[in-house]
């Protein structure tokens, strides 16, 4: 028998699934005028534990286009597998590397296909179009995209994006009587911006930090190769240098 | 001959012991009734032409539609069981308009012909698992024309699901004496205007009737203006520049 005592007297109770984690972290691209550099820390959390100090976020997909996954990072690991399963399948189908605008627009059906149960992440795409130019898509988890000259997201977004504004786009400057700002930086400075974003966000964001991935991408014979000579431990990822290039910088970050 | 076909001729999906499928060889067949049609590709566009033929003084010519858009930039002619080229330009349509949403730039000519021709070897099968299925091969054939990076293309299908690209192809009642007319006046710098010509002239040739602009239909696949089909006023200048 049920005591029906304690049955009249249960208070309701609610059971709740909680499906996502913050995985902690932070990413940032910038477009250059023929360069993109995309770039994120390798140290992934929860909570105040650290799971890892070594979690990549930052992808190369093809010669010409990489990929930034922060937010949940089980959900970030598996929506780049299924992006580059829709890369190869593209490239059976077409006989080519799909356009960067192209897997913009394929990441946005993407992740609006899973608009009432989410990827939990943020996108940033950088890479080179198909007229030569340095490009970044930025998204939000549902898939609403732009393209941009730099973006930041994660954990210090909101530390490094204003830092960005004013140093990419200027912003609350004014420039010299008879001068104007550039539209586009050169690659020296880009590297400088980046490494300063993220050991500026280690110090002061206890989610960012331990190691640092920087992925440029140059277009077909650029001459801002020059901008990466004296750049200490670079790295080529790709075989040929008859096309778009990428490249792979990595730094040490504060573990603390 | 038939008694070697004998009853290898029945099943859609069953091969003779020579290694032969009947009814895609007669769907073939199919084709070689159909009125004349014909493509030829410049290095300013692509250029397709049919013959209409106006079989009663009563039948509204404008009504015979054997050119149709597949997207801004590719078109598609054809020659055979027009009826049956429907199906499959209604799936180049989709095709052409899923790649567009999904990846924000227009389809390869040669992707939408694959697509086509992917639909060519289903019957005898159910599609997407509905209940409907295709009982036949389809009985006509296409030239697909279009634009992409890779310049203008024209491309032949037929009901076997083969594609091939050509720079100049008929197809047809009157093919094998277009073909050759082609293979003769056809060269690698022809402008748009003489292609244009060049068809109507081949089409006269092949036609029954006096060639006017009732019973024939132009149309083109331009860099700047995409698919078009030219209005009669525009295919009678160019008639009487013949």
């Amino acid at each position: 028998m049920p005591d029906m005592h304690s049955l009249a007297q249960a208070q309701p109770q609610q059971q709740s699934f909680n499906p996502y984690t913050e995985n902690g972290g932070t990413i940032l691209a910038i477009a250059g005028a023929d360069f993109s550099v995309i770039a994120g820390d390798t140290r992934q959390s929860e909570g105040y534990n650290i799971q890892t100090r070594y979690a990549p976020k930052v992808f190369r997909l093809t010669d010409k286009a990489v990929l930034a996954v922060n937010g949940f990072a089980a959900d970030g690991n598996m929506f780049v597998k299924k992006v580059r399963q829709r890369l190869e399948w593209y490239r059976h189908a077409h006989a080519k590397d799909m356009p960067i605008r192209a897997i913009a627009r394929l990441i946005q059906t993407m992740l609006y296909s899973r608009r009432f149960f989410p990827y939990y992440v943020y996108n940033i795409l950088g890479g080179i179009e198909e007229d030569g130019t340095g490009a970044v898509y930025s998204f939000d988890p549902v898939g609403s995209y732009e393209r941009e000259a730099c973006r930041a997201a994660g954990a210090a977004q909101s530390l490094v994006q204003p830092f960005l504004d004013n140093q990419i786009y200027f912003k609350n400057q004014t420039p010299a009587p008879g001068t104007s700002f550039p539209r586009h930086l050169p690659l020296p400075t880009v590297l400088s911006l980046v490494i300063d974003s993220f050991t500026s966000a280690t110090e002061r964001h206890i989610e960012v930090g331990d190691g640092l991935e920087i992925y440029v991408v140059l277009s077909k014979n650029s001459p801002s190769i020059q901008g990466l000579r004296d750049v200490r431990g670079v790295t080529e990822l790709t075989a040929t240098e008859d096309g778009e290039r990428v490249f792979v910088v990595r730094r040490e970050l504060k573990k603390d | 001959m038939f008694l070697t076909r004998s009853e290898y001729d029945r099943g859609v999906n069953t091969f003779s012991p020579e290694g032969r499928l009947f009814q895609v060889e007669y769907a073939i067949e199919a084709i070689k009734l159909g009125s004349t049609t014909v493509g030829i590709k410049t290095p300013e566009g692509v250029v397709l032409g049919v013959e209409k033929r106006v079989q009663s003084p009563l039948l509204e010519a404008s009504s015979i539609e054997k050119i149709m858009e597949i997207d801004t930039h590719l078109g598609c002619a054809m020659s055979g069981l027009t009826a049956d080229a429907r199906t499959m330009i209604d799936h180049a349509r989709v095709t052409a308009q899923n790649h567009a949403f999904t990846y924000d730039e227009r389809i390869k000519v040669e992707s939408v012909t694959q697509a086509v021709c992917d639909l060519a070897l289903r019957f005898g099968e159910s599609v997407h698992d509905e209940e409907a299925m295709m009982s036949r091969p389809f009985g006509v054939a296409l030239l697909i024309a279009g634009i992409d990076e890779f310049g203008p293309q024209l491309y032949h299908t037929d009901p076997s699901g083969t594609f091939v690209r050509y720079e100049a192809k008929a197809i047809g009642s009157g093919s094998e004496a277009a073909q050759s007319e082609l293979q003769d006046k056809w060269h690698k710098q022809m402008t748009l205007k003489e292609a244009q010509i060049l068809t109507l002239r081949v089409l006269k040739q092949v036609m029954e009737e006096k060639l006017d602009q009732h019973n024939v239909q132009l149309a083109q696949v331009t860099p700047g203006k995409g698919f078009e089909i030219l209005d009669e006023a525009l295919l009678q200048a160019v008639i009487e520049e013949m």
